[in-house]
């Protein structure tokens, strides 16, 4: 409620004077992102894994993506859960203050897109929160909310599995965060299609 | 490199020539490519658009690429996954030169060019897939079948190169042709030309074509000092100037200039020369473009000097129509080519005999009735013609009329011989009763048409279906006028017509099976000809003669066009369109399996899927029935 008066007269990191200094101009990019957590509480809960896609233009852009596991060695420690599959992954793997430094980085001044993405950026928010940082400011589209809108419904939610399966999409072995994000990125265009949205 | 980059990239290395790379350099690609995500029948690309950066895969889904050639869209190729396709920005710098549209939902994977071209330089394999997949066309289910490798060509080339039909190639002319105005000199045009090394100049006045100077003009004008070097194009210009849209076909544009005897056109926005030029087409941009095609049978035909020739000719036709056919080709587009070839056959024949007998005493007309009248005999079926000559001296007119019966009884001997049989109801102009004077003719249809019930079994309706073949075409216009002005408040004749039309057994049993034959020789075929196409031929006749449309004799823009003018009934008459084209080609198919006229259809021969095609393009015709009796105020026993 009164976050702001905290702030006040508090000096931001760098990076992320650097990332509000971006909204003075409007973007044309899209950046679809989904997050890995150990639950679904943003306050007590850690960030597993990051995985993102940039849409220009209507196209998925594969070079333009982001996708980081984040070294959690103390939660896990904490929680006592084996933290193996940190050790046997192959994707990039950085520190939490790192990892939300590069994201934020990475995603500029785009609107965000993502599955229940409130979620998602709540878990991003309570990480910046630890480094001394404001709020996301991006502006953000669910895909779930775009669907519900276009079918007019309000009293039931859609998982992820179920809008891949109403829209025929090839099914992904979706074991990673960039899976996941390609998939809300091509559900995304075509809802955006179908609503007609600019 | 992320983990969708991976998928990618194994996917890839399932397809030439991506098969012929490493898996790094694959992951090195993937990490470029863009995925755009289609809608069924959005487009990817245009033709004439830019060229977009990359070229695209298919990853799912499928895409169609066509060609637009006479207001036409016709397929080319589909993709399906794994297909490439829009290859052209690797090799040329024009605009696309088909339209790739999605078929349904797809993903499309798009490589941007300039990644991809260091891999190309690199690797000869790569390379000569490319090259091959953009210089061949294999659309043809034969060759997909055993090809290994998926391509989707960019441009259009035939594989068989025999008497092909090539319809669908689009021109490459000169987009940005010379203009002049009418008061220009011929001194500084011939200048200009030189210096752009042109040899046409369209002349323009307030951006519209008005005409067009070509070195001929130059040569037989200026160079022979009939005129001075300083008289305008006003003078020496070949006006009005042949105009034709944008997309016209090579066939078409040979058709074009072979009518009108002109070696440019003119290309404009719309296709008259009300808007502005878009370019010219010479004759040489047509010989660049072409291998074996009607404009060139047309050409032999015109010089050709025996019914022998002919005969071969035909024959060309014949394997050009199957081919056509087998391609796919829209049946009014091959309806369009075969009416002019065989016209020009027809016309040939009256013209050797001429050649034969000598001039011509009086001038005269022939004309073409029925089928090939309303330009839609692609088999070898009957011939109907009629003769009109003009009015002679009473002393003269023995000789007059001896002459032309000579000369039509040697032409149908001629058509003959080509293979076009003698009609059995000798509707022929070799026929007394249709080689007749102009007089003659106009007692003939105002007798038909005023009271025509007195003689009813001379009354064909086939005479209605007219198209010039030889001769002046004033005669020929006369005749026109007469029929117009006898249709005027005509009830007896729409009567009459009506009635005729409506007297055809019914297609189908109270079961709803075919009627077919009882009798040998076709026992237990289906008659297509006087069950199911005829019916709809005369209604079209009928309505086309009600509402007074002259222009369109043949049944499918009739019915068109009376679709536009008879707003209400439009629904009807579409579907009648549609029925025609599609009984057409079951008729056509009988005719060239057989090598017959293809009357009979072999129900036994036909898949259940095509008999109910069948069935179902009978429908209409009740429809028409209908709509012919309220119309005409025919009850069933008038």
């Amino acid at each position: 409620m009164l976050d702001w008066l905290k702030n006040i007269n508090k000096e931001y990191p760098d990076f992320w004077k650097t990332y509000l200094a971006k909204f003075e101009h409007k973007s044309n990019r899209f950046v679809v992102f989904t997050t890995e957590t150990s639950g679904l509480n943003p306050e007590k809960d850690v960030i597993l894994s990051i995985g993102s896609f940039a849409i220009i233009n209507d196209c998925i852009q594969i070079g333009d993506s982001f996708e980081t596991i984040l070294l959690q060695y103390k939660y896990f420690h904490d929680n006592g859960l084996s933290n193996e599959f940190i050790l046997e992954s192959k994707m990039k793997k950085l520190s939490e203050p790192e990892a939300i430094q590069s994201f934020i980085d990475y995603i500029e001044n785009a609107v965000l897109i993502g599955h229940h993405v409130d979620f998602d950026v709540d878990m991003i928010n309570s990480a910046l929160t630890k480094l001394g940082c404001g709020r996301l400011k991006n502006e953000a589209l669910d895909i779930d909310v775009m669907y519900r809108k276009l079918m007019e419904i309000n009293d039931k939610e859609f998982s992820l599995d179920e809008l891949s399966a109403i829209f025929k999409l090839p099914k992904y072995y979706r074991n990673s965060p960039a899976e996941d994000a390609y998939t809300i990125a091509l559900l995304f265009l075509k809802l955006k299609k179908r609503l007609g949205i600019k | 490199m992320n983990t969708i980059a991976e998928h990618i990239a194994d996917f890839l290395k399932e397809y030439p020539p991506f098969d012929n790379l490493t898996f790094r350099e694959l992951s090195e690609i993937a990490t470029s490519i863009r995925v755009l995500n289609l809608e069924k029948n959005d487009t990817l690309f245009q033709i004439n658009d830019k060229l977009h950066d990359c070229f695209y895969v298919v990853a799912s889904g499928a895409i169609h690429l066509s060609v637009i050639a006479d207001a036409e869209e016709t397929l080319l190729n589909k993709c399906h996954a794994g297909d490439i396709l829009g290859l052209r920005p690797f090799f040329a710098k024009n605009n696309y030169m088909m339209t790739a549209k999605a078929r349904e939902e797809s993903i499309v994977y798009g490589i941007p060019i300039a990644t991809f071209r260091p891999f190309v330089a690199n690797n000869p394999d790569v390379l000569n897939f490319l090259l091959e997949s953009f210089a061949n066309n294999t659309w043809n289910p034969k060759e997909k079948e055993n090809l290994r490798s998926k391509l989707a060509s960019d441009n259009i080339s035939y594989v068989d190169q025999k008497s092909e039909m090539q319809y669908f190639q689009t021109l490459s002319y000169n987009r940005s042709p010379l203009t002049a105005t009418i008061n220009d000199t011929a001194k500084d045009i011939a200048f200009r030309m030189t210096e752009n090394l042109s040899n046409s100049v369209v002349i323009c006045e307030n951006f519209l074509p008005i005409g067009i100077v070509t070195h001929t003009d130059m040569c037989s004008k200026i160079a022979t000092g009939v005129f001075p070097l300083t008289i305008t194009m006003k003078t020496i210009m070949s006006s009005p100037v042949v105009t034709v849209v944008e997309n016209v076909s090579l066939a078409e544009a040979q058709l074009i200039m072979l009518k009108n005897n002109v070696t440019h056109l003119c290309v404009t926005l719309d296709g008259t020369d009300k808007s502005a030029v878009k370019g010219v087409i010479s004759e040489h941009d047509l010989i660049i473009a072409q291998a074996n095609n009607p404009g060139v049978l047309i050409k032999e035909i015109k010089r050709a000097t025996s019914a022998k020739d002919l005969k071969h000719l035909r024959d060309r036709l014949t394997e050009l129509i199957q081919n056509s056919i087998q391609k796919n080709i829209p049946l009014s587009n091959i309806n369009n080519i075969a009416s002019e070839i065989n016209s020009a056959i027809l016309k040939r024949s009256v013209e050797l005999s001429i050649l034969d007998l000598g001039s011509p005493p009086a001038r005269f007309v022939w004309m073409s009735i029925g089928s090939q009248g309303r330009k839609e005999q692609l088999l070898l079926t009957d011939q109907d013609s009629m003769l009109i000559f003009e009015d002679v001296t009473p002393d003269k007119y023995r000789d007059v009329r001896d002459y032309f019966l000579k000369l039509a009884k040697r032409t149908t001997a001629i058509l003959e011989k080509v293979g076009y049989e003698l009609c059995p109801n000798g509707h022929m102009a070799s026929n007394m009763l249709w080689c007749k004077s102009l007089t003659d003719w106009t007692k003939q249809y105002d007798n038909w048409m005023n009271t025509p019930g007195e003689n009813s079994n001379d009354l064909s309706s086939i005479f209605f279906d007219l198209e010039l073949i030889f001769g002046e075409k004033k005669i020929f216009e006369v005749i026109e006028n007469v029929i117009s002005k006898n249709l005027e408040h005509n009830v007896l004749f729409f009567d009459f017509l009506g009635n005729d039309a409506l007297r055809k057994n019914a297609p189908l049993t109270f079961f709803k099976k075919f009627a077919v034959e009882e009798e040998e020789p076709n026992k237990n075929k289906f008659d297509i000809k006087t069950k199911a196409l005829m019916p709809l031929i005369d209604g079209a006749r009928l309505f086309a003669l009600h509402f007074n449309i002259k222009a369109l004799n043949n049944t499918y823009l009739r019915f068109k066009q009376l679709a536009i003018i008879d707003n209400k009934n439009s629904d009807i008459y579409l579907n009648c369109a549609d029925a025609f084209l599609t009984l057409s080609k079951f008729r056509v198919n009988e005719g060239l399996k057989n090598e017959n006229s293809g009357q009979f259809i072999n129900l036994e021969e036909l898949s259940k899927l095509d008999k109910e095609k069948l069935k179902n393009a009978l429908a209409p015709m009740k429809e028409l029935e209908e709509l012919i009796k309220s119309n005409f105020k025919l009850t069933q026993f008038s």
